[in-house]
């Protein structure tokens, strides 16, 4: 088991009253794809701020890449990527310009400037676009600029803040292509994403609500860990079918996705007919009834309700 | 430190200056407007002093007094009164400046060289015309007073001049007309190129405004790097406005220019570097470009203006305010200039000033390194 | 229409919470810087360095320095030993005058017909403190020339009495420079206070992004420009009240005029500047922008409230644009009430000038923003 490449112990961040992160351990081996998941204000920009040595640490310890995250920030910040939230390139500077920017922030060796320069511009896509104001550019192709600055000096951490957030979905899938090749390089990278289908492309993916860190595990795992079996189903009447089934015995869950009704049961093999026969019985009509395996969505509300009820208790 | 870093901050910064057509032009023209305004509007010789004149005696004696009182253009004869209620409502309506009261017997009184008694009422919300009306009056009175009393003197065995003995001589080194444009406006140059503080303060809090700061701070990039980077085309601009504005001035004003334009532009270069200073130091500390505003404003723009010793000599002002004035670069700018443009001296002279001008500024930096962290929040 | 337009202004003084140093600053800096400048410009010329080189050292030539100390425009005189000194000290602006008492002095003084000779010497660099020096230096020669002429002629000394006018200061009867100065700081300061603040309003959404969203909510343009426009009034209108009430109690500026008047045409004065802000606000796409124009209308204001010089003195076309100025006449009205006394029987003609000036000025801007919001 190599050395973790990001180890937190304890990590904390306060803001005045409010506490942002409460005793983080994160463990990220080199090499990871990791997927820091969790809703809005549950600590995922702080946690990568923290880690990038943007945020002073309140409490706890952390080293990235070899280096004492509280004594020695500023060693971290040349072998790390950071990709802010919010658009961080200078609109009105080209793309190219942009690139040039970093580099030389991060002296890059001039005999390789050129070399780097259009290897990122190709595979960012950007390669016709070089002498755009990058104020000018679309949602995706400003992310994948920004991208490309982080990469520029051929970090070993990537850090990035929700890098698809706000972005076409096609433009979403090339930026998680580039993302995977760049995986593929060894770079380890640690993505914040709210979303669920992006977490289940990480190798590990890190639950994050309310500062704390609710699970850690590879998406497998996760899924594994939703209570019981999922039944799935379209009702005609969806609060009317929620109101029937609530009531029946072995069901721990029922969550409304559109149209369909994710059931949690204990045993789908058992349920199942009785669910059917419930429905029949009170005449509401149904479609597609079929056993299906629980997707990341589903783990997580279900973690979430079960978090919520052991706080309450 | 990394040169690298800081040119490439440089370059960034000035990009940014450049590509903002509107702002660009703006930042290039207004300390032109402002010197030409200025100068226009400050410097001027009292002129049309508006008086009015209480004649009680109205002897030819006293008309011709107040013929030579308002002859020529400094003082107006703006109304002649019968009452010294007129007067009071002109001084009230600021009609008039001042106002001029001859007594019943002043052709007597003068005749007998018993003196002339006048009573010479001033507004005083404006002591700059009233003392100078004062002023004019007194001195054509004493003419008046001597010529008419020639005669008389005569008699009396003594000369013309008995009643000024005193021969004063008086010679006006540097500025021989004592013309006060002339050593306004190498003041008001001095003020004027400071100006580029105020927009080395903007920068800053606009990095952190638009967020570009949040990315910045990420990379391994030094304090000290940042900082100079942001200042380095501020101090062009300010070179460029060196070059330029005393260039205005001599050409179009006819300031006199009788220093070392080498000397001036190297000791402008010692200036910006610590009124940038300051603005450095403003920038660091505010988070939003409106707060940036407002704190320059207050502390580089008004104290530049009113405490440099441009309007009112330093020597002037109260102990601690002059403590005050004297840790301002400007103070020290000021003076540097219109020695430069005026007295012609040069570093022999000026280097004390220079060096307190550039030991404000490593102060001035280093305080905004020292505060200005590479965090967030 | 007043319930949203009360809801915009809540929202925006809420903002103003969160960046509360803003009107922190323009009052209590405003208020501060004031306090500071106006100490520093309030004191007539005094304490000028003087250097005096005696080359008769009699009683006589002692008599001419003490008179000359005593006028209270110069430090203790600093006696130099030789014209070189004196040379030295002018080029490096060490002093702003320079007396030379040559030898022969106090017998020219005695002989019945002796024209005694003070040679001076003015450091022309600095023609504020040189004109002041001149005056207190022609004043002792004048006072001493007549006592002087007294004793040779006989003569009562009363008898010059006469020859000098008698003097009477109108509404500052102490001739305090401050009663000059600090009015016209005050609107100075008040003037950019106001108008920064205002051009900061829309300039500030619109660099920032947050100028769209504001113009998709259910509010009319006019109750936009009203939201925004009453915090920076009520922030205008505390500040005036502050610096008001510091120049009172700081340097005994009195109000003998009707404060109620005072209050009213500030609040009139208020409204124009900040339309002005408002306009400034639109046209500009970024703060920096916005600053720029602050400064140089503000400046341009300035200069023609007649500061460092009446507007009489100035060539025929600025006194007509003085005309056109606010400030001005703002500035009248401010010394007419405070140092004069003055009521509406006299300020009239300032007062209508301000209102007509701006009722366009306020119209104008109004339309203006409005159409560019729209």
């Amino acid at each position: 088991m190599p050395e973790p490449i990001i180890d937190t112990h304890a990590l904390t961040r306060d803001f005045g009253e409010k506490r942002a992160v409460d005793a983080l351990d994160l463990s990220i081996r080199p090499g990871e794809l990791f997927g820091l998941v969790g809703p809005d204000g549950a600590g995922k920009t702080t946690t990568l701020r923290l880690l990038a040595g943007l945020l002073k640490v309140t409490a706890g310890t952390a080293t990235v890449a070899g280096y004492d995250l509280v004594k020695e920030p500023e060693a971290i910040k040349p072998r790390i990527g950071y990709m802010a939230q919010q658009f961080s390139m200078y609109g009105e500077l080209s793309v190219l310009e942009n690139l040039h920017f970093f580099a030389e922030i991060y002296r890059v060796p001039s005999g390789e400037l050129a070399a780097r320069t259009a290897r990122l511009l190709e595979f960012a896509g950007l390669a016709e676009f070089t002498d755009r104001r990058a104020a000018h550019l679309s949602g995706g192709m400003q992310k994948k600029l920004a991208l490309a600055c982080t990469l520029i000096h051929q970090p070993q951490i990537l850090l990035l803040d929700e890098p698809t957030t706000g972005v076409d979905p096609v433009s979403r899938r090339e930026f998680w292509s580039i993302l995977t090749g760049l995986h593929a390089q060894g770079t380890t990278i640690v993505v914040s994403t709210p979303y669920m289908d992006e977490a289940d492309r990480c190798a590990v993916v890190g639950l994050i609500y309310q500062g704390r860190l609710a699970m850690c595990a590879p998406p497998a795992q996760i899924r594994s860990r939703v209570p019981g079996e999922m039944v799935e189903l379209i009702p005609g009447d969806g609060r009317a079918a929620r109101r029937v089934l609530a009531e029946m015995p072995g069901v721990l869950e029922i969550q409304t996705y559109g149209e369909s009704l994710h059931v949690l049961v204990d045993s789908a093999g058992r349920r199942l007919p009785r669910l059917e026969g419930a429905l029949r019985e009170h005449e509401i009509a149904y479609k597609n009834i079929r056993q299906a395996s629980p997707r990341m969505e589903e783990a997580f509300i279900s973690l979430l309700r079960q978090m919520n009820e052991d706080e309450e208790e | 430190m990394s040169f690298r870093r800081i040119r490439a901050i440089a370059r960034k910064e000035f990009h940014h200056i450049l590509r903002d057509r509107a702002t660009l032009i703006l930042v290039l023209f207004t300390p032109t407007v402002l010197l030409l305004l200025m100068a226009y509007a400050l410097t001027v010789d009292l002129q049309h002093v508006p008086l009015a004149v209480l004649d009680y005696d109205r002897s030819p004696a006293s008309r011709a007094f107040v013929e030579q009182i308002t002859a020529g253009e400094d003082l107006d004869l703006y109304a002649q009164v019968n009452s010294p209620g007129e007067l009071e409502a002109m001084l009230m309506r600021g009609e008039i400046k001042a106002a001029l009261i001859l007594h019943p017997q002043f052709a007597e009184d003068l005749h007998a060289a018993r003196g002339i008694p006048l009573q010479v009422i001033v507004d005083g919300t404006e002591p700059e015309s009233g003392g100078f009306a004062v002023e004019q009056i007194g001195r054509r009175a004493e003419e008046f007073v001597t010529r008419a009393l020639a005669g008389r003197l005569q008699t009396l065995g003594l000369p013309a001049g008995a009643l000024q003995p005193i021969d004063l001589r008086v010679r006006t080194w540097y500025n021989p007309g004592l013309d006060p444009q002339n050593d306004l406006i190498p003041g008001l140059v001095s003020i004027i190129l400071g100006f580029p503080a105020l927009s080395v303060a903007l920068t800053l809090a606009h990095e952190r405004e638009h967020g570009t700061m949040e990315q910045l701070m990420a990379t391994p990039v030094g304090r000290a790097e940042l900082l100079l980077g942001k200042m380095l085309p501020y101090i062009l601009v300010g070179l460029f406005n060196a070059i330029f504005i005393p260039l205005l001035a001599i050409l179009w004003f006819d300031t006199p220019f009788n220093g070392s334009f080498l000397l001036f532009f190297l000791l402008s270069a010692v200036f910006l570097f610590s009124i940038l200073g300051i603005g450095l130091i403003v920038g660091v500390f505010m988070r939003t470009q409106a707060a940036a505003l407002a704190l320059s404003f207050l502390l580089i723009f008004f104290p530049g203006f009113f405490m440099t010793g441009v309007f009112f000599p330093i020597a002037s002002m109260p102990e601690i305010v002059r403590m005050e004035a004297l840790s301002l670069p400007g103070t020290h700018y000021a003076i540097i200039t219109r020695s430069i443009f005026l007295t012609g001296v040069g570093l022999e002279v000026l280097w004390p000033y220079a060096v307190m001008m550039a030991g404000l500024g490593f102060v001035f930096v280093g305080i905004a390194a020292l505060f200005f962290k590479k965090r967030l929040g | 229409m007043i319930t949203r337009i009360i809801g915009l202004a809540v929202k925006e003084v809420i903002h103003l919470r969160r960046d509360w140093w803003l009107p922190a600053f323009m009052l209590i800096g405003g208020a501060l810087e004031l306090l500071v400048v106006g100490w520093a410009t309030s004191r007539p010329i005094t304490n000028l360095p003087l250097m005096v080189l005696d080359q008769d050292l009699s009683r006589a030539s002692r008599r001419v320095v003490t008179a000359l100390e005593n006028t209270g425009t110069f430090a203790p005189a600093v006696m130099g030993g030789n014209r070189q000194e004196i040379e030295e000290a002018m080029d490096r602006g060490r002093i702003n005058a320079a007396l030379i008492i040559p030898p022969g002095f106090s017998q020219a003084v005695a002989s019945p017909n002796g024209r005694p000779v003070l040679a001076v010497i003015l450091n022309g660099a600095e023609s504020v403190s040189a004109t002041a020096a001149l005056r207190a230096i022609e004043g002792t020669a004048r006072s001493l020339g007549e006592a002087i002429t007294v004793q040779r002629l006989g003569l009562d000394p009363e008898t010059f009495a006469g020859f000098d006018p008698s003097l009477r200061v109108w509404f500052n009867e102490a001739l305090s420079e401050a009663y000059y100065t600090v009015p016209a700081e005050l609107a100075l300061m008040l003037e950019f206070v106001v108008m920064l603040f205002a051009a900061l309003t829309f300039s500030r959404e619109r660099e920032l992004g947050t100028l769209e969203q504001l113009l998709v909510m259910p509010f009319s343009s006019l109750e936009i420009i009203i939201g925004k426009a009453l915090p920076v009034l009520l922030v205008g209108f505390f500040s005036f009240n502050v610096m008001l009430a510091l120049v009172y109690f700081a340097f005994s500026i009195p109000i003998r005029g009707s404060l109620l008047l005072l209050e009213l045409l500030a609040a009139g004065y208020l409204l124009v500047e900040m339309s002005k802000g408002m306009v400034i606000s639109i046209v500009s796409r970024t703060q920096h922008q916005a600053f720029l124009l602050v400064m140089m209308i503000g400046m341009t204001d300035f200069m023609f409230t007649g500061y460092a010089a009446p507007v009489e003195s100035m060539p025929e076309v600025m006194q007509l644009i003085a005309n056109v100025i606010p400030a001005h006449h703002w500035l009248e009205i401010l010394r007419g009430i405070l140092l004069k006394g003055a009521g509406l029987d006299i300020l009239w003609p300032s007062v209508a000038a301000l209102a007509i000036l701006g009722l366009v000025i306020v119209t104008f801007s109004l339309r203006f923003v409005r159409r560019a919001l729209d």
